[in-house]
């Protein structure tokens, strides 16, 4: 079966009509994150499972969960009114019949307004056309619907044919119990087998019952028998209890021995990471001390200004320059001062004479006043006209009362006198003018402390960053965090103890069920003894031959089993070595481990010589479970899987990295004769992609480029989201 | 796996070696229609049918009864 074409018309970020030719072979859809790689696989997933992956839940959602999420925003947006819908067209060829499948799902909503009405579910409609024949035949059975589905892809087959990138850990999830049984199930019909081993034991138990039965009733003391029958099926009930509590232990210690496995690789990194967090956090300290103490060094810096006096740098020749200036200043009010001083001398000498002819205030001034009013000296009875010599004498006598000795502070206070101020700034200057020589010395010591600080907080910054970046990869290698780190050792020891305990229990109890079966050997013995007369030939022989097929049963659905796992091995040995091939770094052969409780396997990864190779990172694993998956796949070749069914893969190289890319491709184009696998390998690193393009061991189909009509970055919403679709080749 | 291919299966066990059942090498060149008269290999012919034709286990362990008591 070849998948001819997908169309999509309006769904999700593919808005409008899109299209998707594929031809045999590897055909990649190559497009960076977030530009549609995810909705082209729930496309083909919608068609036949009405159902999309939801990334966020890590689950499959149907679509009446989903809804208007499945028709494109951009469609919505532009519809003004009426019905919108998405449908998707898958078109596969039936090469062997030459007919057509052609599946198509629809779901729509509509418009009125504002208002988005959505439908409940979608609608399927599966056409069925014969190459020879014009007309498609519509189908319409649910039943035939179904066998349609069942043959472009079967259930069993589904997990390892149709998955995403982040699946792949779950696939192939050697943990759980029976991952490696339901693969060789798929590889193999070993369920067969397992029913066969049913026939046999309840053949088995029938024919032991008839059998002693038989001895019973051919006894010659039934009472003694009858009572022996009893013991023994006693110690048969014991025996069984036995057995099914070594099941049980020997589970326990298979699960054990798996955590601890898968521990092991874990460990050297879980230790590695929990060494390094300390180292992490130490220096994380001591740079957040650096950092505080730089900080404080900073804001510091500002209050030196003015308590380190700071701000007078430079200022020594101000402070000469001052001081001239006020030498100058001093000496000039010293000249003014006496010059001043001498007029003063000169007014109060002339104030002391007026002061000796008469004592000031006589006559009083009112009489004076009434003199100067009457113009006539009352004390000599003389005319005294206004103006005249006398009258200004009169005059003078009132004048004088107001007049006194001056002195050279009456006079400084009245003009402006900054002596005082001028000589405390001058005594200021002088008391900071020894500090000012210092301060340069202080600026400089402060900075180099500053710097000093810097190169110590910057160098462990990059410590902390370099050392954050190697936690990180290491992270990211070995798939856990520093929590789960920390929690691995006492895991691995919890475990491992479980499994000694385990083992003891084990051991002890093959002791206990090794006696009962002796015991039980004597009773059957006791009973053959009082047995008198023949027990029938038929009877023993069909004792014989069940119990031969009992045992062939069981060692031959051992030996299948083992067969397969060998040629499992084989073939995920011969996928991973090609998809390793150009990376030395992660040769090795894988070997599955059979556990103790016989059913369950571990992939380890082992050097020529058989020795274990531990710390296997994320990518290795993921190698291991992409070969194992394909080994599933090509093992399968006399059935013919790898041809009748289509790989569809959603980003599986993302989580290994673009060194296996070319590695993974040769070997998909060698595994299945058709693949569409989603990458984002290609999309940058255009030397791979040429490599893609002309490798001659890539059986090459279609290539596509997609891209996003608008960068994530550059819209607000998907309004007008659309996909360009472009062929590479 | 054809019925003769699982029958080859089982044939290769040891023990049918051990038990001079068949000799060195006759397991491969085994064919689903050979005639023979050993019980085992009968016995696990019709299992191996009645797995076959999807027949129930009981009605399996009827038939091989059948056929060993006689």
């Amino acid at each position: 079966m070849i998948l001819q074409s997908i169309e999509l018309n309006n769904f999700m970020c593919y808005a409008g009509p899109n299209r998707f030719d594929f031809t045999e072979g590897i055909n990649v859809i190559i497009g960076d994150n977030g530009y549609g790689k995810s909705k082209l696989y729930d496309a083909f997933w919608w068609v036949m499972y009405n159902q999309c992956f939801d990334t966020s839940i890590k689950k499959f959602k149907y679509t009446n969960l989903l809804k208007r999420q499945i028709v494109s925003d951009k469609a919505i947006d532009e519809t003004e009114e009426g019905m919108i819908s998405a449908s998707v067209v898958l078109t596969f060829h039936n090469t062997e019949k030459d007919s057509l499948y052609i599946l198509e799902r629809r779901y729509s909503v509509r418009k009125s307004g504002d208002k988005i009405i959505e439908d409940q579910d979608s609608e399927e409609i599966i056409w069925f056309k014969e190459m020879s024949y014009m007309n498609a035949k519509e189908v319409k059975e649910a039943d035939q619907i179904e066998r349609i589905k069942k043959s472009i892809l079967p259930d069993n087959i589904k997990p390892y044919m149709w998955f995403q990138g982040e699946q792949v850990e779950s696939i192939i999830d050697f943990n759980k119990s029976d991952t490696l049984t339901h693969a060789i199930n798929v590889l193999s019909n070993i369920t067969r087998f397992d029913n066969i081993i049913t026939v046999a034991e309840g053949l088995k138990e029938s024919s032991t019952k008839e059998f002693n039965k038989k001895q019973r009733d051919l006894s010659g003391d039934k009472g003694k028998s009858e009572n022996l029958e009893l013991d023994r099926q006693n110690i048969l009930d014991r025996i069984k209890g036995l057995e099914l509590q070594d099941i049980q232990i020997k589970d326990t210690l298979a699960t054990a021995e798996e955590k601890s496995e898968t521990l092991l690789n874990k460990l050297a990194d879980a230790q590695k990471i929990r060494e390094i967090e300390a180292k992490r956090k130490s220096i994380e300290q001591n740079l957040s001390e650096i950092q505080e103490e730089f900080d404080e060094e900073q804001q510091g810096l500002h209050k030196r200004m003015f308590t380190s006096k700071w701000v007078l740098k430079g200022t020594e020749n101000l402070f000469d320059e001052y001081g001239k200036m006020y030498n100058q200043f001093e000496h000039k009010k010293l000249q003014h001062e006496a010059q001043i001083q001498a007029r003063l001398d000169s007014e109060n000498a002339l104030v002391s004479e007026m002061q000796a002819r008469l004592p000031i205030d006589v006559p009083e001034p009112i009489h004076v006043q009434h003199m100067l009013d009457i113009e006539r000296c009352l004390v000599c009875d003389r005319e005294a006209l206004t103006g005249s010599e006398a009258w200004l004498k009169m005059k003078a006598l009132i004048d004088r009362s107001q007049m006194k000795i001056k002195t050279l502070e009456d006079e400084e206070k009245s003009v402006h006198n900054f002596s005082g101020d001028l000589k405390k700034l001058y005594q200021n200057g002088l008391g900071l003018s020894h500090n000012v020589k210092s301060i340069d010395d202080d600026i400089a010591s402060t900075f180099r402390r500053l710097r000093k600080l810097d190169k110590k907080r910057k160098a462990l910054s990059d410590d902390l960053k370099k050392i954050e970046s190697e936690i990180n990869s290491l992270i990211v290698d070995a798939a856990l965090n520093v929590s789960q780190a920390a929690n691995i050792l006492n895991e691995y020891s919890a475990q491992n103890e479980l499994a000694k305990r385990s083992m003891n229990e084990v051991n002890s109890n093959a002791n206990i069920l090794s006696r009962r079966k002796e015991e039980l050997s004597k009773i059957e013995a006791e009973l053959s003894k009082l047995v008198i007369g023949e027990i029938p030939a038929y009877l023993k022989e069909k004792i014989k031959v069940i119990e031969e097929f009992y045992l062939v049963a069981h060692s031959t659905r051992k030996r299948v089993f083992n067969k397969l796992v060998l040629i499992l091995e084989e073939e995920a040995n011969k996928h991973y070595l090609e998809m390793t091939q150009g990376n030395m770094s992660s040769r090795g052969i894988i070997r599955l481990k059979e556990l103790s409780n016989g059913k369950n396997y571990m992939p380890e990864l082992v050097d020529e010589n058989g020795n274990v190779l531990l710390q296997l990172n994320t990518g290795n694993i993921i190698l291991i479970k992409l070969a194992t998956i394909m080994a599933i796949i090509s093992a399968r070749q006399g059935s013919r899987d790898t041809d009748l069914y289509t790989l569809i893969t959603d980003a599986p190289m993302s989580v290994f990295g673009e060194d296996y890319t070319i590695g993974f491709c040769k070997t998909v184009s060698k595994v299945y004769r058709q693949s569409i696998i989603m990458s984002k390998e290609f999309y940058k690193n255009l030397a791979l992609r040429e490599q893609l393009l002309t490798n001659g061991e890539i059986k090459l189909g279609k290539v596509y480029l997609i891209t996003p009509s608008i960068p994530e970055n550059a819209r607000s919403n998907r309004n007008s989201l659309s996909t360009n679709i472009e062929k590479l080749n | 796996m054809t019925k003769e291919d699982i029958l080859k299966a089982y044939l290769e066990d040891d023990l049918f070696i051990e038990k001079s059942y068949l000799k060195e090498g006759e397991a491969q060149k085994y064919k689903w229609a050979s005639h023979t008269e050993n019980n085992l290999i009968q016995i696990i012919k019709t299992a191996i049918e009645g797995e076959l034709s999807n027949e129930s286990g009981n009605i399996t362990e009827r038939k091989i009864n059948t056929f060993l008591n006689k």
